[in-house]
C-alpha cells in the first residue's frame, strides 16, 4: 500500500501533515523534546505571547469536568521578548511550521508584538489570540464583536507581513459574523475554536472552584461543539480554516478535516499523552491508507451533508 | 541537578493493597524511572481506556528496597481515595493497566549537615513521599523522626511502619483517637521550642493549610524546612501552568507564580508567598 500524502497548505503557510499542537497546550515546544520529535509535526502553536511577561491568574487554575478541563491560567507568558531572544532559536533545528500566538490588551500591543515578530527569523505565521475566555482586559472583547474583531484585523494586517491566522471564540451568537469580519480585513485564515468559558462550582464552599471564577473548556467534551462551527464557518468564508477542540485520535482529526479544516490542532490531549499529536498522525494516516485515499488534502471540506445545511442555528 | 528523562509507559499494577479505611498502596513496575528516581519525585498515573480523561500525580511512597515484600524492582505510591481519579485507582486489580509518566519534579535532597536531625511532619496521606526517604535517610546514617498527623487515627496509613523505621513517631489526631488530640503543631511547636532545634531539617507534606502552618512555625523558629507541595495539575511536566503557587521572586515584594510540577513539588518554605 502506498503511503498517503499528509501534506496540506493553509493559504501560503505549507505543513508537512495537517496536524499542529494548540496555543496554551505546548508551551514553547521545547518542554516536550523529551517525547517526541518536533519535526514529525505539521507544526506548533506557541503559547499566547504579549508584549510583555505576565504572571498569570492566582490558583486553582484548573479542574477536570467531564470529559473535559476548565482553565483560567491567564495567559501567563514568557513575553514576546524573550521568546524570541531565548525560545526562538532553539526551535530553529525542527522541521516544522512554527506559529506563534499573539495577544494584547489593545490594538497597539497587538501591534507592538507583531512588528516584533515579524522582524523575527523562524515564525511561519502569527495566530491572533481575540478569544481567551480568561483575562479581564481584551482578548474576548475583540472576538465578541465582528466590529472590534474587524478593527483590530485590520491594525495586525498592516502590522506584519506574515501569515495571519485569527483564532475564533465559541462564545458568541453567530461564529459566522466573526470570521466574516476577519477575512473581509485580510485574515489568511481562520483557527477555531478557543474555549467555551465555563464554571465548576465547589458545593461544600459554595464557591466557583477556579479562583478566576470562570474557565475555558476544552477536551472531548466540545468536540461536537467545535466540529458544528467548524462546519459553518467553512460555508461562511473562502479562506482556510484550522480546527480544533477536543481532538484525542486521528479518526477526530477526520472529523475537522471533513467539516471543512484544512488543518487540525491538538490541545488538551497533549496534557494527557506528551506524544498525542503523534498519535493523532498516525491515526490519521492509517485512517487514509485504510480507504485507499491518497492524500489528507483531498477530504477537507468533503463532507455529505446537504440536508445539515438547512439547520437553522 | 541532573534529572532524569521522564518516561511515558503502559505498565501492569502488580499489587493494589486496601490498607483499610480509604488507604491503598499500589505497586507497579516504572520500567527505568526506580532505580534513578528520588524520594519527593512524583509519577502520574491514569488508566487507559477510562473516562477520568486526565492523569493525577502521586508522589513515590516506595522505591526499590524501601518495602520488604515489595516486588523486585518494583515502585509503590500510596493514596487515599478522595475522587473519580482515586475511586478508579482503587477498583483496579492486579494485571490492570495504568499509563505512567515519570520520574517528574524535584525530590527531597537530605540535610547537608550530618549531624542535622531530619524530620518528618506529616498530615494524613501526606506521609506517601517519606518511606522511600526514610529508608535512604537512614542508610546515610541519619536516624528520622516524624511527627503524624490527621483526622482521625484511621487516617494515619503506614504508622506502623513509620514506627519501626523512624527514631520516634509523635502522632497527633483532631478527634484525640491516637496520639495528642489536636492538630500536628502541636507536637512540632514544643519540638521547635527544644534545645537542639538549630539542628532540625523539617520535611513536611500535607494539607495546605498544614504546610502554611508547619513553614511559619519553622521560619519562626529559625528551622530549615521542606515542603513537599501538591496542586491540580493537567500534565505533571510543566506545560499547562495549572499547578502554580506564588512565590517569591527577586525581591519580597515580588510575587510570581512557580510550577508545582517542575519548579516543586520540593520546595523551601521560606520561598512561599502565601
Amino acid at each position: 500500500m502506498v503511503s498517503p500524502d499528509l501534506s496540506v497548505a493553509v493559504g501560503s503557510v505549507r505543513l508537512k501533515n495537517p496536524v499542529m499542537t494548540a496555543s496554551g497546550t505546548f508551551g514553547y515546544g521545547l518542554e516536550f523534546l523529551p517525547f517526541l520529535d518536533l519535526s514529525e509535526l505539521g507544526g506548533l502553536v506557541t503559547k499566547g505571547l504579549s508584549p510583555k511577561p505576565r504572571r498569570g491568574n492566582p490558583p486553582e487554575r484548573i479542574v477536570e469536568t467531564p470529559a473535559g478541563m476548565l482553565n483560567a491560567i491567564g495567559l501567563q507568558n514568557v513575553g514576546v521578548d524573550a521568546f524570541i531572544a531565548e525560545k526562538l532559536p532553539r526551535l530553529a533545528p525542527y522541521d516544522t511550521a512554527v506559529v506563534a500566538n499573539v495577544f494584547g490588551e489593545t490594538e497597539a500591543e497587538y501591534v507592538e508584538v507583531l512588528e516584533k515578530l515579524d522582524a523575527a527569523q523562524g515564525v511561519a505565521a502569527v495566530e491572533l489570540n481575540v478569544s481567551c475566555p480568561n483575562v479581564e482586559a481584551g482578548g474576548m472583547i475583540f472576538g465578541n464583536d465582528p466590529k472590534a474583531l474587524a478593527r483590530v484585523t485590520r491594525a495586525c494586517r498592516r502590522a506584519t507581513r506574515l501569515p495571519l491566522w485569527v483564532k475564533l471564540s465559541p462564545n458568541v451568537t453567530d461564529i459566522r459574523e466573526t470570521a466574516r469580519a476577519a477575512e473581509a480585513e485580510g485574515a489568511d485564515a481562520i483557527s477555531l475554536v478557543n474555549t467555551f468559558v465555563g464554571m465548576a462550582v465547589n458545593v461544600d464552599k459554595k464557591r466557583p472552584v477556579l479562583a478566576n471564577g470562570s474557565g475555558g473548556l476544552s477536551g472531548p467534551a466540545i468536540r461536537p461543539l467545535a466540529v458544528w462551527l467548524t462546519w459553518q464557518v467553512r460555508r461562511a468564508v473562502k479562506i482556510p480554516i484550522v480546527g480544533m477542540g477536543g481532538i484525542m485520535t486521528g479518526r477526530d482529526a477526520v472529523e475537522f478535516l471533513l467539516a471543512g479544516a484544512s488543518a487540525v490542532q491538538v490541545g488538551t490531549a497533549n496534557f494527557v499523552t506528551p506524544r498525542a499529536a503523534i498519535d493523532v498522525i498516525d491515526g490519521l494516516k492509517t485512517w487514509l491508507s485504510e480507504r485507499g485515499i491518497p492524500s489528507a488534502a483531498e477530504i477537507t471540506g468533503t463532507l455529505r451533508a446537504a440536508e445539515a445545511a438547512s439547520v437553522p442555528v | 541537578m541532573t534529572h532524569r528523562m521522564p518516561q511515558d509507559v503502559v505498565t501492569p499494577v502488580l499489587r493494589n493493597v486496601d490498607l483499610g479505611h480509604g488507604n491503598w498502596l499500589l505497586e507497579f513496575d516504572a520500567r527505568g524511572a526506580a532505580t534513578e528516581m528520588r524520594p519527593g519525585q512524583f509519577f502520574m498515573i491514569g488508566v487507559p481506556g477510562s473516562d477520568v480523561l486526565l492523569r493525577r500525580p502521586f508522589s513515590v511512597c516506595g522505591l526499590p528496597g524501601t518495602f520488604d515484600d515489595g516486588a523486585p524492582g518494583a515502585v509503590q505510591v500510596l493514596y487515599r481515595v478522595y475522587g473519580r481519579g482515586t475511586a478508579l485507582l482503587a477498583s483496579l486489580g492486579g494485571g490492570a493497566l495504568l499509563h505512567v509518566l515519570g520520574p517528574l519534579g524535584r525530590g527531597f535532597t537530605p540535610p547537608a549537615d550530618r549531624n542535622a536531625l531530619p524530620l518528618f511532619v506529616a498530615g494524613g496521606i501526606g506521609s506517601a513521599p517519606f518511606p522511600a526517604f526514610a529508608v535512604e535517610l537512614r542508610s546515610a546514617g541519619f536516624a528520622p523522626a516524624m511527627m503524624y498527623g490527621a483526622r482521625t487515627v484511621t487516617e494515619l496509613p503506614l504508622l506502623d511502619w513509620f514506627e519501626t523505621r523512624c527514631a520516634t513517631v509523635a502522632t497527633a489526631t483532631q478527634d484525640g483517637s491516637h496520639g495528642v488530640a489536636g492538630l500536628v503543631t502541636v507536637p512540632l511547636e514544643a519540638r521547635l521550642a527544644a534545645k537542639d532545634r538549630d539542628r532540625l531539617h523539617l520535611y513536611a507534606c500535607g494539607p495546605t493549610p498544614m504546610l502554611k502552618a508547619v513553614g511559619r512555625l519553622a521560619e519562626r523558629a529559625g528551622v530549615v524546612c521542606d515542603l513537599a507541595l501538591e496542586a491540580p495539575m493537567a500534565c505533571g511536566f510543566g506545560v499547562c501552568l495549572g499547578c502554580v503557587l506564588p512565590t517569591h521572586g527577586e525581591t519580597a515584594q515580588e510575587v510570581r507564580y512557580e510550577r508545582v510540577c517542575i519548579d516543586g513539588p520540593v520546595m523551601r518554605a521560606e520561598r512561599m508567598a502565601w
